[in-house]
């Protein structure tokens, strides 16, 4: 299931995307390992805190992975949205993407967290989203109103004689989206939406603000109890350095793998 | 692995030069005639900002010190957990923010003589945990750098301990229903269980402890002036007054 052709790199199929994905899950636990063994080493106020910050570090890429995975489905459904002819269709896409698009991130975490169960108990839906919930839903959201406008633009980057075509070889409008529209668009917005994520995994930072335990907030913890804030932040910053390098290194791969052999 | 050695010695060196600044000694600060100092404006009633309007008892004594003093008084507001690391950037003069005096701070920072005592106390919802072995398995919110997180994790058993950048956020998932209880300070806590008005009660007090302002290490110039003028506060009745206009109780250390 391993080999794709030499020649020329096919569409990823399941068994190379699941071999990308084994790698990129087993880099990232052998990241962590380092990264322990390193802190571990550093003297205080490091060494005696390495597990919190790793601690931290983990709950930084659970936040970036699950709020990326759901926000590329928010961008995709949203993006479509958008390129609909029927003004209903775009309206509340149109909407999602000002709204959030036009106010700040850390306004929305707190919103989430603080402002939406009250909301929503009025109405008298009694959910009570605790702070990885709440963070999820408001990064989700977030980084899902930006891959929207990216998903639209590689849509419409495919010529439209593309979509005439197949609409006149009797494709419906649906099947001429999913067949031949978004193969092609997927792979032109990979790089941008790559860039996405990456932003993400350091915009998650601002859920430290709801008393998420993810890496800023384990060296503010950590800076707070020792007063050296140089040697705190400067560890807070290379480990996310760190994690964002683990990830692009396999974001590329996954952008060679879905390059069109045209340049 | 020569890469942590080498990083070690740049951490070393990144400290060793954030610390060779100056700080202000009282000489300087006379000769300006403005003494810069620190609080956080997020704990009430020690410290408040009211709108643009910073107030509080703490507030209120720092102007009767700097009064005594001779000095004008230029304040500046910060989070809590930047406090003293900012005075150790010279940033200001002094800290008086409710800082408990702890031997892990005392390594950072030197104290002036206390100038209220309080302690560590629950406030929970009517029917949650009032006792420290009442908090057996339950969460509990504080605020970031404080002695409360401290003294909270020390508690056996404790279950899930929430940090919040500020008290007002801490006290907020409290009425939220996001955690069980919420540790504060004493009197921070009456005020809350007051404005709250039978939706919250207060607790067992955790631990006790003696507040202080902070200067930085080895300004003890200042330090001096700070201590003699708070003296004579507390020996002329004008401590007497502030503290009882704001909690009905003189609440120096005994």
């Amino acid at each position: 299931m391993t080999a794709t052709k030499p020649t020329r790199p096919g569409p990823p199929g399941g068994g190379t995307l699941l071999l990308w994905l084994g790698g990129a899950v087993l880099s990232f636990l052998a990241l962590f390992f380092v990264i322990t063994v390193i802190l571990r080493q550093m003297p205080d106020p490091i060494g005696p805190r390495a597990d919190l910050f790793v601690e931290g570090a983990q709950m930084t890429l659970k936040l970036t992975v699950v709020s990326g995975l759901i926000g590329l489905l928010v961008g995709m459904v949203a993006g479509i949205q958008k390129t609909s002819a029927s003004a209903w269709v775009r309206a509340p896409a149109n909407f999602f993407v000002w709204l959030i698009r036009g106010t700040p991130l850390l306004v929305q975490i707190l919103f989430v967290y603080n402002a939406l169960p009250p909301l929503l108990a009025a109405i008298g839906l009694n959910v009570q989203l605790d702070e990885f919930w709440s963070a999820v839903i408001a990064l989700a959201l977030n980084v899902g109103a930006y891959n929207a406008e990216v998903i639209r633009a590689g849509i419409l980057a495919i010529p439209r004689g593309q979509t005439e075509a197949a609409r006149s070889l009797g494709l419906s409008g649906a099947q001429t989206m999913r067949t031949v529209v978004l193969p092609q668009a997927l792979r032109i917005v990979v790089p941008p939406l790559v860039n996405n994520v990456v932003a993400l995994l350091k915009d998650s930072s601002l859920a430290s603000s709801i008393a998420l335990l993810e890496l800023t907030l384990a060296g503010s913890r950590v800076s707070s109890e020792s007063f050296q804030p140089i040697p705190v932040l400067t560890t807070v910053a290379l480990v996310y350095l760190a994690l964002t390098s683990v990830m692009t290194l396999f974001t590329d791969q996954l952008e060679k793998r879905v390059k069109i052999a045209t340049r | 692995m020569n890469v942590i050695p080498r990083a070690l010695l740049t951490l070393t060196a990144l400290t060793l030069l954030a610390t060779t600044a100056q700080a202000r000694t009282w000489d300087d600060i006379k000769k300006s005639g403005t003494i810069r100092i620190a609080t956080e404006g997020a704990f009430p009633p020690f410290n408040l900002l009211k709108g643009k309007e910073l107030t509080g008892f703490e507030v209120d004594l720092a102007n009767q010190l700097a009064k005594g003093l001779g000095l004008k008084v230029q304040w500046i507001t910060q989070p809590f957990d930047n406090l003293l690391i900012g005075l150790g950037q010279d940033r200001y003069d002094f800290v008086i923010a409710s800082h408990g005096i702890t031997p892990e701070r005392q390594k950072a920072v030197d104290f002036a003589s206390p100038h209220y005592c309080t302690g560590g106390a629950i406030v929970t919802k009517p029917g949650g945990p009032m006792t420290a072995a009442a908090l057996k398995g339950k969460s509990v919110a504080v605020q970031v750098g404080t002695t409360y997180l401290e003294n909270v994790q020390k508690v056996p058993g404790v279950g899930a301990v929430k940090t919040f950048p500020k008290d007002t956020d801490a006290q907020a998932a409290l009425m939220a229903g996001r955690v069980d209880a919420w540790v504060g300070d004493k009197f921070t806590g009456i005020d809350l269980v007051k404005a709250q008005k039978g939706k919250l009660v207060q607790g067992a007090l955790l631990f006790n402890e003696r507040i202080g302002m902070a200067v930085k290490k080895g300004n003890t110039t200042l330090l001096k002036e700070l201590n003699t003028a708070l003296a004579k506060s507390m020996s002329d009745g004008s401590y007497a007054k502030l503290s009882t206009s704001y909690f009905g109780q003189d609440v120096r250390c005994k």
